[in-house]
């Protein structure tokens, strides 16, 4: 698993890069729970490459989405796969987090 | 020849000792004119036949003893043969004293006193002879080769040959038998050369050693210089004894004690280096005895120490540890000061975890500025590949103190340390892991009590379930109510997580649902909504759950009066179910937010729906966990839901049982050889064309 961050003046992108499991949601974790996170606007999740997310993957996101919420930084993920975009919505969670096809929604939102 | 020898060894004393009184009556015969005029002159032959005869016996005799020498006691060995048969060359002088005395008093019985006391000294003679001989066989075999063995037994041959010699040449020696004297002699001095045994004695044992081979030596002399003065004393009667084998066997005897003699005394100054070798060697077999013994870590720090100490002689040393627990190490007559200094110096030249050795402190840069009263100085560090367990410092007063040796001793006995360390440590881990084991066995023990053994069974319904959890303990959980004769509950989730921390979750999750079910009263008209059971459980849980983690769970009330079930789904697996009617198979896609996810109880309700659907009889209810659907194939393919419901739309017309088997097979088929990724729960209800209960 590879998350390369990258920053602009208000939003910061995390593209993740293979499976994100049980070992590999600890390094992503550490990466969202930095204090300067939620300085941005904005935080958007380039799923593009994310092959996998288990059960840990998830927790790690529910767990900062109110953490975000209070702090008026919005949580967005784009260009999801299907099979990603499946586990999401079993859960219901598509419901409760922004997901977009495309980066240039993302961007809009 | 050795088959006759052996059956002679039990003659050999009677006849010794018989041959010596027919030696000791001719001697009188011949000292004593008037006997002899009487009984008959006894001839020269007579009297060398039964010397040789006498001597030959001794010999034999002492041949056949068994080997005096235990295990390594040289000393007590010697000091035996000094003991008796040296005490014979006492009794020689003092009969020797004794007959000159004698002389003086009765003149005429003079040559008869001369001659007895001349029997019973060559006797005496002999017999410390042949003891001292074969003494010196022992030591000679001392650990050697049978070859050595072979050529002693070409000693003896000849010395018995050059026994024979007085009896036909008389008293010259001839031409033709020199040369075998001469081999004979060779062949002792060669045989001298073995000296093995005393490389084994220690300092003290040595100096014994010297002094007894010299009091040996003296005892020789004495017998020595007897017969010497009585050689051509005109009173002697007879002729000379066995001049070739005794001198030989004297030579031999006395050759051999020269040489332990002068061997011992030039190893005398190299007894410290010999002992201190072997103490070393102790020291690393204690150090080796403690890795089999598996003794505490402090016990083998501190032996090293002591050993290490001893062994290099040390003025001065100390050992870090380098334990979590900050254990204080060990120290021996060194100061705080020096320690700090020497080791900041160390830690200055980046050298503080390497071996190390200076033989010339006083003249090094940095350790002339610390002007420490110490001339050389070994580091040594304790550590195996991958861990560093502490350093060794030994100080000594001298400059040169350490040599190469002393380091490559000290690299073993760190190296044994490093290894019985590591080895107390696996063992205290493989304790500690059948430990956890231990308590995980009853983890999943219990967790196996949770799970209902005893199945609701109805003539309207069957059902079949199967659990695999991936670990000891799961995650996956589900259960029954018979809330009561028509109405039944069902949960079945997953905790998110695997283990024990998701286990904890599980059981928590039953005690919600019994509880929960409480407040069920459709008698009242207040029958229990799924939604509604899902609102609580997720308020309830809101309060026990960590915030990284979740509950999936689906719910169903089966009501049989009503021919229909209700559920809600809190982002579990869809369920898959067949209607015999359409015979179509499809998943219930309901909307469902798993449970921990929303902790405002207000907000998550409004995100949960209820479902209402009327069965038939025939229908057929497939509830799983992502275990099932998620289970992966060597090419890492999913198993699917798809996959899952073709299998359904081909055997539905099954009991349940078989539908149970035919997934199982299947999802063991697809990830064959694969252990189970996830915890697999499999739930399988088939309804049935029952009458009604009365």
């Amino acid at each position: 698993m590879k998350i390369v961050p990258h920053a602009s003046t208000d939003t910061l992108t995390l593209a993740l890069d293979g499976e994100l499991d049980a070992s590999s949601s600890v390094s992503l974790d550490t990466e969202l729970t930095k204090p300067d996170v939620l300085d941005y606007r904005k935080v958007m999740i380039d799923c593009q490459r994310l092959n996998y997310i288990s059960s840990a993957g998830l927790g790690v996101f529910i767990s900062h989405l109110q953490r975000f919420q209070d702090a008026g930084v919005k949580l967005v993920f784009f260009n999801m796969q299907d099979k990603v975009h499946n586990v999401f919505e079993i859960l219901g969670l598509d419901s409760l987090m922004t997901i977009v096809p495309t980066q240039q929604e993302a961007t809009a939102v | 020849m050795i088959a006759l020898l052996r059956k002679l060894i039990p003659l050999a004393l009677p006849v010794a000792v018989l041959s010596w009184l027919g030696l000791l009556l001719c001697m009188l015969l011949r000292a004593s004119p008037p006997a002899a005029a009487r009984w008959g002159f006894p001839p020269d032959w007579a009297i060398l036949t039964t010397q040789a005869l006498f001597a030959a016996g001794v010999f034999l005799h002492e041949r056949a003893r068994p080997d005096r020498l235990r295990g390594t006691e040289f000393v007590p060995l010697l000091r035996q043969l000094l003991v008796w048969p040296g005490a014979l060359a006492a009794v020689c002088v003092v009969l020797h004293l004794t007959e000159h005395l004698l002389a003086a008093y009765v003149p005429d019985r003079g040559p008869v006193l001369l001659n007895t006391f001349y029997v019973i000294n060559l006797g005496l003679f002999v017999y410390f002879l042949a003891r001292t001989c074969y003494t010196w066989r022992s030591l000679v075999f001392f650990r050697s080769q049978p070859r050595i063995r072979q050529e002693w037994r070409w000693f003896e041959v000849l010395l018995g040959v050059a026994l024979m010699f007085r009896l036909v040449s008389g008293d010259t020696i001839s031409w033709f038998i020199l040369p075998v004297l001469l081999l004979l002699a060779g062949l002792g001095v060669y045989l001298s050369a073995h000296q093995q045994w005393i490389a084994y004695l220690n300092r003290r044992q040595k100096w014994e050693i010297v002094f007894l081979q010299l009091a040996i030596l003296g005892v020789m002399a004495v017998f020595g210089a007897y017969f010497y003065s009585l050689q051509d004393d005109p009173q002697l009667a007879g002729p000379l004894a066995q001049h070739a084998f005794l001198v030989l066997t004297s030579f031999f005897a006395g050759f051999y004690a020269v040489m332990g003699f002068l061997v011992t005394l030039f190893n005398l100054p190299t007894a410290g280096v010999f002992e201190q070798k072997r103490e070393e060697i102790l020291s690393m077999q204690r150090l080796s005895q403690l890795i089999q013994k598996g003794q505490s870590e402090k016990e083998v720090y501190s032996l090293l120490f002591d050993s290490a100490v001893q062994t290099v002689e040390a003025d001065a040393a100390w050992l870090d540890l380098d334990t979590d627990g900050g254990a204080p190490g060990f120290s021996y007559q060194v100061d705080a000061s020096t320690r700090e200094g020497i080791c900041r110096l160390l830690a200055d030249y980046n050298i503080g975890h390497i071996e190390y050795l200076n033989n010339d402190l006083p003249n090094s840069a940095g350790f002339r500025a610390l002007e420490l009263p110490y001339g050389s100085l070994i580091v040594m560090p304790l550590r195996s590949t991958k861990h560093h367990y502490g350093t060794l410092y030994l100080l000594k007063e001298t400059r040169q103190g350490f040599d190469r040796e002393n380091l490559s001793l000290l690299q073993i006995f760190t190296n044994q340390t490093v290894l019985s360390i590591e080895n107390l440590r696996l063992l205290q881990e493989s304790l500690q892991s059948e430990r956890v084991k231990e308590e995980l066995k009853i983890a999943s023990l219990v967790q196996e009590s949770l799970i209902p053994k005893t199945l609701p069974a109805d003539s309207w319904f069957e059902i079949r379930w199967h659990s695999l959890p991936a670990r000891e303990v799961g995650g996956d959980f589900y259960d029954f109510l018979q809330l009561s004769a028509s109405r039944i509950a069902i949960i079945i989730g997953d905790v998110s997580g695997k283990g024990t921390t998701a286990a904890f979750h599980v059981a928590q999750m039953k005690g919600i649902f019994h509880s929960l079910m409480l407040l069920d009263k459709p008698e009242k008209g207040q029958p229990l909504q799924p939604s509604k059971f899902m609102a609580m459980a997720n308020q309830a849980l809101s309060h026990c759950l960590e915030r990284s983690s979740f509950i999936t769970a689906s719910f169903y009330i089966v009501d049989y009066k009503e021919r229909g079930f209700a559920f809600a789904r809190a982002g579990h697996c869809h369920t898959l179910y067949y209607n015999a009617i359409t015979e179509e198979t499809f998943y219930f896609q309901t909307e469902g937010l798993g449970l921990g996810i929303l902790r405002d109880g207000a907000a998550y309700e409004k995100r949960i729906k209820n479902m209402y659907y009327d069965y038939n009889p025939g229908d057929v209810m497939v509830m799983y966990t992502d275990g099932i659907v998620e289970a992966r194939n060597a090419q890492d393919e999913e198993y699917g839901e798809d996959r899952l419901r073709k299998l359904l739309e081909r055997s539905h017309y099954l009991e349940a049982e078989d539908i149970k088997q035919s997934i199982i097979r299947d999802v063991e088929e697809f990830s064959r050889g694969l252990p189970p990724f996830d915890d697999q729960t499999l739930l399988i209800i088939k309804f049935k064309n029952a009458q009604p209960l009365a």
